[in-house]
């Protein structure tokens, strides 16, 4: 998953993206913060998740004998080209653009969508109510 | 905000299922009127200390109740659009609230496309005034040079930013107009509430009570009124007269878990344009056994959404496009008349709503608006347009067909009550319009002087139709004050009595269609009996 996010968005994993998509996917659904919700996928999402992860494995080891973990970095961004497009041959999983579309953003989310991601953006948070804490843990 | 916990035991004058746009304003008004008025809510309870200022807390105010099955070729976007919990949906909507025009009502007359409204502009214009007067709306009628007759704004305009006079500038080279969009939100102080501080938070929620939610507006009305507001009771279906010709109440699951009756004179459902039909369907009798109000096989039919026209554009100016409402600063209408672009082979209406406050994430954030990047790309992007992106979206019209509809499906919830299926495809002449609106916008965007331009993929806002209001049961669901032909003590309200969906937002028709239904029903209260 991290090395997935790394390739989607470098830096989201010390953000905390697998820590994030674990934590939502450990909750009620009726809590969770992930934007697969709005996406037209029934929770519990844990199984879009595992299979979509699986599938980018596979890919891996079908392109390029190689596990995702240990690619180097243009061959996984290939990889991910790929994924955007809807692309991959034999992917079993998810819609690859589907899954491509959903982690990209949860890597976005830990990046970019916290008080400190706003930060690094120089945008104001200026909340009404600040969050108890970045995504609810 | 008060709630209780405890079901009546005796029979009440009217339950309001849904806690949203619709059933809050319903609720205040027959409330008001001296009825005793029970508010059922399937969602949890919520006050504003539960509206937290973040794009991913503000995910829990989204549908999470049973799933809906959605098909087509073009999904409506259910859960994005829905809201689950006290103030429904209406808790996550954006204020910005045009009116219909007056070819939106007899667009079938006039153009032999779509249907007819069984009311007029005329009809509806006084409760426009009414409900813009007691929620407040920000704005400038005398700019707006398209508005329909009305009551001048009761608020000066909402605040520019830098993103809306960038963009301003564009349709202005274009030899186009713009005026302040009109938003029901407090650009002054407003009977007691705050003045909106333009931090770009609607989405979340407005908990200083700046924009016109159900929370701030008509549910305190409603509580104050003397109307009981029950949370996390799910309506499970409507019950009938053994004979068929009345509601007597409503079947309910407990806070306890039990399944409850509640009876009541009037029953009123608000529970949008999806669940409204569902519940329909679910109640069937052998006196109305293909649903109630269904003798027309009308309920579930002309299901409509708006196709988001998206545009964006990045500037070399500071746009600061974090500030300003999420709805918009500026708004155009040139393209309403239906036939605007019908060179194009497209057909209806849709209006620009200018600068939306953006967030870095989230389905409508700046990064969303380019999926194509991904890797070192996307952070030198998200740089970049946090200084100089500019966006706005075209509200299209969706022309209205039979077979876009919501049906029972063969799945069950928990409980085993059957999901609704929903099914939607758009007409070509509204893709043509909604192809339309992104030239027109990109065009705008190059005269402004945009480095960069790109346009969105087809996105959906809002939901309506499904249970249409019209003449007969043959063509329609209700009349025109939401009374089922059928049974007239049960009243449907919200976007799904829309027969038309126009190319505005619909929160304020639905204010203005409930503020009618509810004067009607409280002046005609013995006869209805």
């Amino acid at each position: 998953l991290e090395a997935l996010g790394e390739v989607l968005l470098p830096g989201s994993a010390a953000e905390g993206l697998a820590h994030f998509i674990d934590h939502q996917l450990s909750g009620p659904a009726a809590n969770s913060m992930l934007m697969i919700k709005y996406l037209g996928m029934p929770a519990p999402f844990v199984d879009f998740y595992r299979s979509g992860l699986k599938a980018i494995d596979a890919a891996a080891m079908n392109r390029f004998k190689k596990n995702l973990t240990v690619l180097s970095a243009d061959d996984a961004s290939t990889l991910a080209g790929q994924m955007a497009a809807g692309e991959i041959p034999n992917w079993a999983g998810p819609p690859a653009a589907l899954f491509y579309f959903v982690l990209r953003n949860d890597a976005v989310d830990v990046t970019y969508g916290t008080q400190a991601g706003f930060e690094k953006l120089n945008v104001p948070y200026m909340p009404h109510i600040l969050p108890p804490s970045r995504w609810g843990e | 905000m008060k709630l209780t916990s405890e079901l009546p035991t005796d029979a009440v004058d009217v339950i309001v299922v849904g806690s949203g746009a619709a059933g809050s304003i319903m609720a205040a008004k027959l409330a008001e009127g001296g009825k005793r008025v029970l508010i059922l809510e399937a969602g949890p309870a919520r006050d504003a200390g539960n509206l937290i200022s973040s794009t991913l807390y503000a995910r829990r105010l989204k549908w999470t109740g049973p799933p809906v099955i959605e098909g087509g070729k073009n999904p409506v976007g259910f859960v994005f659009n829905a809201g689950f919990g006290v103030g429904g949906a209406a808790m996550h909507h954006y204020a910005v609230w045009p009116r219909l025009h007056a070819e939106d009502f007899d667009m079938r007359t006039r153009h032999g496309k779509g249907l007819d409204w069984p009311i007029r502009y005329e009809d509806l214009a006084p409760y426009y005034d009414q409900v813009q007067e007691e929620a407040g709306i920000s704005g400038d009628a005398q700019q707006e040079k398209w508005r329909p007759p009305g009551a001048p704004y009761p608020m000066p305009p909402v605040a520019v930013f830098a993103q809306g006079t960038v963009i301003a500038r564009g349709f202005e080279r274009l030899g186009k107009s713009v005026a302040p969009l009109p938003l029901a939100v407090t650009s002054t102080a407003y009977k007691g509430r705050a003045a909106c501080i333009w931090d770009g938070w609607c989405d979340a929620g407005c908990p200083i009570g700046a924009l016109a939610n159900p929370l701030t507006v008509y549910l305190p009305r409603a509580i104050a009124a003397g109307a009981d507001l029950i949370a996390d009771t799910p309506v499970t279906k409507v019950l009938t007269s053994e004979d068929g010709s009345k509601a007597i109440g409503v079947e309910v699951i407990a806070q306890d878990g039990s399944r409850r009756t509640v009876r009541a004179g009037l029953v009123v459902l608000a529970t949008f344009a999806i669940e409204n039909p569902r519940l329909l369907l679910a109640s069937a009798t052998e006196k109305h056994p293909q649903g109630l109000g269904n003798s027309g096989g009308m309920v579930g039919r002309y299901v409509m959404t708006h196709a988001a026209g998206l545009v964006f554009g990045l500037f070399d100016e500071d746009t600061r496009p974090y500030m300003g409402a999420f709805g918009g600063q500026l708004v155009n209408q040139d393209s309403y008349p239906k036939t605007t672009h019908a060179k194009s082979g497209a057909f209806g209406s849709y209006q620009w709503m200018i600068a939306q406050a953006v967030k870095p994430n989230d389905l409508l954030g700046i990064s969303t608006t380019r999926p194509d990047l991904y890797g070192a790309k996307l952070h030198d992007f998200m740089q970049r347009a946090a200084r100089g992106f500019a966006g706005m979206t075209a509200v299209c019209e969706d022309l209205p067909l039979a077979e876009n509809r919501v049906t029972l499906a063969d799945e069950k919830d928990a409980r085993g009550a059957p999901l609704a299926k929903v099914v939607h495809d758009t007409h070509p002449e509204s893709i043509a319009l909604w192809q339309a609106s992104l030239s027109e916008g990109k065009k705008v965007f190059e005269a402004a002087g945009a480095k960069e331009v790109w346009s969105g993929g087809a996105g959906t806002m809002h939901i309506m139709g499904g249970t249409v209001m019209g003449k007969s049961a043959k063509d329609s669901v209700t009349n025109s004050y939401g009374q089922l032909h059928d049974i007239p003590n049960l009243v449907l309200a919200g976007p799904g009595l829309f027969p038309t969906s126009g190319g505005v937002n619909p929160t304020y028709t639905v204010h203005a269609l409930a503020a009618r239904s509810a004067e009607f029903l409280l002046k005609n209260w013995n006869s209805r009996q």
